[in-house]
């Protein structure tokens, strides 16, 4: 495989609504900031990669054909992915094969959601004539995962709230974040409203509008501080299948050791991690489904995930901070390569020599991951 | 074997409840005609681009923040006659989708004539007619008329 590596990452300011601009600007806000830090205009892109969560979210049918103007792409290779939540982690990975198989040199890669423009739990969420109404939502759905989780590790419950006080405090290192809350703590996350046992209110990730892109390139010449990609995974698994184990899917297990396996290292290799937790919980179980942990739980109770830990995890505020849902997977795999070039500002890490970037979607089905590095492999 | 007499029905309203941000140039296009102006934004080339996008769409190069004031004449340069509008379409007589080319543009664009089919050719000369009551909606535009 040609080395590929990520030369540019732009991300555009989150918030609930960003209706200061229209779908083909928010777009283009992260796409222009990445080809800035790449140093590159879009005559210079071969080819443009395109994810989002799905077309309901906004009723724009094959958005990446309305888009495909604002992005420079006419006349070039378009291509869309389509991984519900994890799509902006494989829109990435896809990206990354393009250079590395020696398709194309230089790829944009641009996922994005903008969330104002409907509703994304009526989206989810249709009642039909005669049918019992889901009106679940990712948090009705995830709730019964998290309490099985609790019961099966006799987990206490103060460890979901340190979770969503720690990535909101990372967030106000972040100047994209959508969330910018100073004055949370662990009382103030506990005294907020149960809205699925056991997910409070301040344990829930916002509604966001915004968009990331990355260009990757197999050439460097010229760039400072590559960050590049040691390994990729893509990984799915059904939603519903004798034997499942929603607390720790499959697909996810793979899809870390599918990377580690293609970077030649081991999780304890990994010096910090973005993974997407939209649920507090979903960060100690992640953290054991991946491998990076025995106990998801006595990790984050000891603060080994915290900037100052031994793996810090989500140093950007994560998803509980920022969610625009199809971006939010490529803000992870954005992340963790800011993190290995040096470049995260506030929030940069001491050592940050390999980081993971996580995304997962639907059900706990969809996966992807990647392994970004300073060092050249 | 019996059919059922009694069919359940229960009323079922598939709604959409999408909106739209229509951005710093769509905006002001559309503001544009609430005002009963036509705006075409210049790009980096000096094209005129109506109706306006952001960005120059060969290239996705930004546009100039140059505003430009067309038409309101132009030139049909491509067009279809309806013969029986459906309920969908934006006049109830008979009409033709066009591309106007207005005086002044770089790009046609897309509207009705609602001028006779016989008065109608490619290269007709043809002017802006702009409802009463105008709401920033690309319907403030009520559509082109042939110049005799």
């Amino acid at each position: 495989m040609i080395p590929t590596a990520v030369i540019g990452i732009g991300q555009t300011r989150h918030a609930a609504k960003r209706d200061d601009v229209s779908m083909p600007g928010l777009v283009r806000e992260a796409a222009l900031r990445a080809l800035a830090d790449a140093g590159l205009e879009f005559k210079d892109i071969d080819a443009v990669v395109m994810g989002k969560a799905p077309d309901m979210f906004e009723g724009v049918p094959n958005p990446e054909l309305f888009l495909a103007d604002a992005l420079g792409a006419a006349g070039k290779p378009m291509f869309r992915v389509h991984t519900a939540g994890s799509v902006g982690g494989s829109t990435a990975v896809v990206a990354a094969h393009l250079v590395s198989s020696g398709i194309h040199k230089r790829v944009l890669c641009v996922a994005w959601e903008k969330q104002s423009e409907s509703n994304a739990m009526w989206a989810l969420s249709q009642t039909y004539p005669f049918q019992p109404p889901v009106t679940a939502g990712a948090g009705g759905y995830f709730a019964p995962v998290i309490r099985a989780y609790m019961s099966r590790t006799a987990a206490p419950e103060h460890v979901g709230w340190k979770v969503a006080v720690k990535d909101r405090l990372n967030a106000l290192k972040n100047p994209y974040a959508h969330l910018q809350l100073p004055d949370i703590s662990l009382e103030t996350v506990k005294a907020s409203p149960l809205l699925w046992d056991p997910i409070r209110y301040l344990e829930t990730c916002p509604s966001s509008d915004g968009a990331c892109a990355m260009v990757l390139s197999s050439d460097t010449a010229g760039v400072k501080n590559p960050a590049w990609v040691l390994g990729t995974s893509m990984r799915t698994e059904p939603l519903l299948f004798a034997g499942r184990d929603e607390v720790t899917p499959m697909a996810g297990q793979l899809a870390s050791k599918d990377v580690c396996a293609e970077a030649g290292i081991t999780p304890a290799q990994i010096d910090c991690a973005e993974l997407y937790v939209p649920f507090s919980w979903y960060e100690p179980m992640w953290l054991e489904n991946l491998g990076l942990a025995e106990s998801g739980w006595r990790a984050v109770d000891r603060g080994d995930t915290e900037m100052t830990g031994k793996l810090p995890i989500n140093a950007s505020g994560g998803v509980l901070s920022s969610n625009p849902i199809g971006a939010s997977g490529m803000l992870r795999f954005a992340e963790a390569a800011l993190q290995v070039r040096g470049a995260a500002g506030a929030h940069q890490l001491d050592r940050a020599r390999i980081a993971m970037g996580h995304a997962y979607g639907g059900g706990s089905q969809f996966f992807s991951t990647w392994l970004v590095g300073a060092e050249k492999p | 074997m019996s059919l059922p007499t009694d069919d359940l029905v229960s009323p079922f309203t598939l709604e959409y409840t999408y909106k739209r941000s229509t951005g710093p140039v769509i905006g002001r296009f559309l503001a544009g005609l609430r005002d009963g102006q036509l705006l075409g934004v210049r790009t980096l080339t000096g094209d005129v681009l109506v109706p306006p996008t952001e960005y120059e769409p060969t290239t996705g190069d930004a546009v100039t923040d140059e505003f430009v004031e067309v038409g309101p004449e132009g030139t049909v340069s491509t067009w279809t006659w309806i013969s029986n509008p459906g309920p969908k379409d934006p006049v109830s007589v008979p009409f033709a989708w066009a591309m106007v080319h207005l005086d002044g543009a770089s790009t046609p664009m897309l509207h009705v004539v609602l001028s006779p089919e016989a008065s109608l050719k490619t290269g007709a000369r043809v002017r802006a007619k702009f409802a009463e009551t105008r709401v920033g909606h690309i319907r403030d535009l009520a559509g082109f008329e042939v110049v005799t």
